[in-house]
């Protein structure tokens, strides 16, 4: 397969995956961009966010394109090392975003499956994908029956130990990065409220609970 | 957050080289880059332009702010105000690292660069150093950081927000002051001295 065979592969990929979504044009570029700032908000946010599934796939397949295509290049082909690199990175990306969920999940899973839990009988979206979902509820099963077996020995054991939920704390502090004029963002100040107001591109570091909304609908990156 | 990842960030900074190959267009995910013409500049993502480098094929061009003039006007500025200053770009310290360390041969005055940049950061790290103090002891609930890059800003994550947690913590448990209000819009007004 020669050089054209690969850009005219690619250029394909991308124009069948824009049709799935829903006509909306979604470049190549601005997924990697999407996917980076998914990856910077998990990194920083306290809690689990909600999960961009649509855009991992999209990258995803992707990137299996490409590794498909690289095999069929020629070594000596500038162009080869060239993408080889970036697929690299980009694979970094992803695993390094979706293992930060992961490492969240073990570490707040019941925390994360109760908020699931009372997601599911509201009927709102939910943050983990299926997978993760599944993967929440297996390694759950697992700890209980680890507990259990450990603690089984001492009958007179007290069970309250198992109200104590590890829950992240959502008041910490966080750096984030303003992505369009904020009105008001709630200042909690522990004993006293207080709003300010934040242009565009500016940074400030303030507790994540004042802007875990605007972190979810994309307003404030974390940085 | 690891620096190399900050790094890794970085290095989708846009830079200059002039190849010393032809070739055409490469399509990349994150964007089309090329065509390459020997002997012509053309612009493309650092962690290409090392690539490249690391196999003689191109030279990298000086980016305009790596400029032994300029970078010494923006280290009077920097000493000077209370302030931070913009940097000329978001990266900086990555980038001249990464150059420095594969390309100081295209470089015109290497050395005095490394030294000017290393200046430079020596004098944010020590005011950013100065404001955490500054904003811890008014114990403020939120503060500016602007014109700080990533590099930067991870310098002070693993104990500035911490501490502040800790202080809010702290406000949590002291319960509402009498007559607070006043003094609670004044410490927060303080806390932009980070700013001032």
């Amino acid at each position: 397969m020669n050089n054209m065979d690969i850009d005219h592969d690619l250029n394909n990929l991308l124009e069948i995956e824009e049709d799935e979504e829903d006509e909306i044009l979604l470049s190549p570029a601005t997924l990697v961009k999407i996917i980076e700032e998914a990856w910077l908000n998990e990194k920083f946010s306290p809690e689990i966010l909600p999960n961009k599934q649509e855009y991992v796939d999209l990258l995803l397949g992707q990137l299996a394109a490409m590794d498909d295509n690289l095999e069929n290049a020629s070594d000596r082909d500038i162009k080869k090392g060239v993408h080889q690199l970036e697929v690299d990175r980009l694979k970094f990306l992803v695993c390094s975003y979706l293992r930060t969920r992961l490492e969240k999940i073990e570490t707040y899973i019941e925390h994360i499956l109760k908020q699931e839990n009372e997601r599911i009988e509201k009927g709102e979206e939910m943050y983990l994908t299926d997978a993760e979902f599944n993967f929440a509820n297996n390694f759950k099963e697992g700890v209980d029956k680890h507990f259990d077996n450990l603690m089984g020995i001492h009958p007179t054991m007290p069970i309250s130990w198992k109200n104590q939920i590890v829950q992240p704390n959502i008041n910490s502090f966080v750096f984030a990065k303003s992505k369009a004029d904020i009105e008001s963002i709630l200042i909690d100040e522990g004993n006293d409220d207080e709003t300010v107001y934040v242009n565009k591109d500016s940074q400030i570091i303030i507790s994540y609970n004042s802007v875990s909304n605007l972190v979810k609908n994309g307003d404030v990156q974390l940085i | 957050m690891d620096p190399e990842e900050v790094e890794f960030l970085g290095e989708k900074e846009i830079i200059t080289i002039v190849p010393n190959f032809n070739y055409g267009i490469i399509n990349l995910i994150s964007g089309d880059i090329g065509p390459f013409r020997a002997g012509l500049p053309v612009k493309v993502p650092m962690w290409v332009a090392v690539n490249l480098k690391q196999q003689q094929t191109c030279k990298i061009q000086q980016p305009d702010w790596m400029d032994i003039d300029f970078l010494e006007e923006l280290r009077e500025t920097e000493k000077n105000t209370q302030t931070f200053t913009k940097m000329p770009n978001e990266h900086y310290m990555a980038l001249t690292k990464s150059i420095l360390n594969c390309a100081s041969d295209d470089l015109i005055r290497a050395n005095e660069i490394r030294t000017l940049v290393k200046d430079i950061w020596d004098i944010r790290m020590s005011k950013l150093r100065s404001s955490v103090d500054l904003l811890i002891k008014e114990t403020a609930s939120y503060a500016a950081v602007d014109n700080l890059t990533m590099m930067e800003i991870n310098s002070v994550r693993p104990l500035l927000p911490h501490a502040l947690d800790q202080i809010y913590r702290m406000k949590k448990l002291q319960g509402p002051r009498i007559g607070s209000n006043s003094t609670a819009g004044q410490s927060s007004r303080m806390s932009y001295s980070f700013r001032s």
